[in-house]
């Protein structure tokens, strides 16, 4: 527990890291509190399509039955609306706080799926060695080959496009970066002292390997975990984009993929959501890059 | 189809070493016809953002090192981690939005009607180049400054100062010298990554007919000869850059032998 706070001490030093887990903690407030206070994502209203946000106006012309001709109508955003609505007449900023939950649900999981699993392959096969080691990286080795965006395409479209899909197909996907990296720390420090001791103790292989590998590489895994979670929000995003995301959902991706085909007239709606994403990818980015530099020994 | 799986697996197999990659029922043409035709636009995006991430990279890298801990320095610093973030199909749409849409100067889709070798295509490309680009600048500049970094502090830059030696040689030749050994490394480990991972989606949001687009349409068109295809070159790739970073390495740093 005192180590817990001399790193937090040492991470506190680095302002952008901070920065970073500000954003992350106001985003995980917004996505769990958001939805008491904003109308449903889904509500779709046509009367108030494309409104802009308030402050800003937009001119459309539209086909008006009664005299046959184009009038131009001019849309002006209201307060009801604060972040303006997309082209189905829904709110973008409940949309955005969806997607918010969507992201951080997809970041967080798929990330501790791929570490898990990253860490239990890494672990074995360095501990093991042997026949094992050569087996298990070399089936890291062929999974790594696999063009990562396109394994996931297909996945998702075999097998429906659902969130739990995406987060198991991103969780399941990305473990291979954690293998490596855990099996080099592990090989490292398999042949220390206080683990030949403990051997020589007589300590089973699962005492070892949980009580006194696990906890010194622990730091590296956060520092992997933190700087992965970008990676899944993002893939979970592309996919979205592209138009294989879970359409029951109003994440990120999904908002900017329809609103790509309003460019010309509703800026707003692909502005919003990439911002977002842009925001909250930096913010990880910034906390995992903070983390690396206060858990390197010595590192200033 | 009847026969045995493995049979089925061998029969492929003998069958992609003979040339004949399946026949693509979306577009009714052999697969191999189909990647011959779109795999130059892969290419040629691939090609033009690697060349611009590169020496942009490089350049940004060796600077911020020199310029280490000074206002130039930090501004590269948060750039280069907001290039990092930024997600390059948000930017693509940003970059069509701002200067297609408002200002006009590109059209908002890629056109595949002009010459491979020529301005025109060159100036169409230069979206698409920049939101690919954005990010595998900064990650380079990233990877270059911390080699020189640390590069900077041994001894042989040392001896090379106290001989007298003016700082644009000791920088240029000694310091960068070795410091691109674990970058060209880097840099070879990404493209297989860029080409099924950047790139693809950057040819779907400016239509440019590359491979990623045309796997994707594959994967809506359930056309699996073509998807089997792409990622039997997906790996391929993969593997052959992994053998060109090797190679490099051998090359370049004469300590490393492989036995």
């Amino acid at each position: 527990m005192k180590l817990t706070a001399y790193y937090w001490e040492r991470t506190k030093r680095y302002r952008s890291a901070m920065a970073g887990l500000e954003f992350i903690v106001f985003l995980i407030i917004l996505a769990a509190a958001g939805p008491f206070f904003t109308v449903s994502p889904t509500h779709v209203d046509f009367n108030e399509k494309n409104m802009p946000p308030p402050g800003f106006m937009l001119e459309q012309s539209m086909y008006n039955a009664s005299s046959g001709g184009f009038v131009t109508t001019v849309q002006h955003g209201s307060w009801a609306h604060p972040l303006g609505t997309d082209g189905m007449g829904r709110d973008m900023l409940a949309m955005l706080i969806s997607g918010a939950r969507v992201s951080l649900l997809v970041g967080l999981l798929a990330t501790g799926i791929a570490i898990i699993i990253g860490a239990l392959i890494g672990i074995t096969s360095a501990y093991f060695g042997g026949a094992m080691d050569s087996i298990l990286m070399r089936a890291t080795d062929i999974f790594m080959t696999f063009p990562f965006l396109l394994l996931l395409i297909l996945i998702v479209y075999l097998f429906g496009s659902s969130l739990t899909l995406i987060i198991l197909a991103i969780g399941l996907t990305g473990w291979t970066g954690t293998a490596r990296l855990v099996r080099s720390e592990t090989l490292s420090l398999r042949t220390r002292e206080f683990i030949i001791a403990s051997k020589a103790l007589g300590a089973s292989h699962l005492r070892i390997i949980f009580y006194h590998l696990l906890p010194n590489i622990l730091s590296s895994i956060i520092v992997l975990a933190t700087l992965s979670i970008p990676g899944a929000i993002l893939a979970e995003a592309a996919l979205s984009f592209i138009g294989l995301g879970d359409p029951q959902v109003a994440s990120w991706g999904n908002i900017l993929n329809a609103g790509q085909g309003s460019l010309q007239t509703a800026w707003w709606v692909t502005v919003e959501p990439g911002m977002m994403l842009f925001f909250t990818v930096l913010a990880f980015n910034f906390l995992g890059e903070g983390l690396r530099q206060a858990f390197e020994p010595g590192g200033d | 189809m009847d026969k045995p799986l493995y049979e089925q697996y061998f029969n492929y197999i003998s069958s992609l070493l003979h040339g004949d990659w399946g026949w693509s029922f979306g577009t009714s043409m052999p697969v191999m016809e189909l990647i011959k035709t779109h795999w130059v636009y892969s290419f040629q995006l691939v090609l033009l953002s690697s060349i611009f991430a590169i020496v942009l990279g490089i350049s940004l890298g060796i600077f911020t090192a020199v310029k280490k801990n000074s206002r130039a320095d930090h501004i590269a610093a948060f750039f280069s981690f907001a290039g990092i973030s930024i997600p390059h199909f948000w930017l693509g749409i940003m970059l069509i939005l701002i200067f297609s849409v408002r200002l006009g100067w590109f059209k908002t889709y890629y056109d595949t009607s002009l010459p491979m070798l020529s301005l025109e295509n060159l100036y169409a490309l230069t979206l698409p180049v920049l939101t690919l680009g954005t990010g595998m600048v900064a990650g380079y500049s990233r990877y270059v400054r911390s080699a020189m970094l640390e590069n900077m502090g041994k001894d042989f830059v040392r001896t090379a100062r106290a001989k007298g030696l003016p700082e644009s040689t000791v920088i240029g030749k000694h310091v960068f010298r070795n410091a691109m050994l674990p970058v060209i490394t880097i840099i070879m480990l990404d493209m297989s990554g860029i080409v099924f991972g950047g790139a693809y989606i950057t040819e779907v949001i400016f239509g440019i007919p590359g491979l990623g687009w045309m796997s994707l349409k594959a994967v809506f068109a359930d056309d699996y000869s073509v998807v089997m295809a792409v990622t039997l070159i997906g790996a391929f790739l993969t593997l052959l850059f992994n053998l060109l970073a090797d190679i490099a390495y051998t090359c370049l740093d004469p300590r490393i032998r492989y036995e």
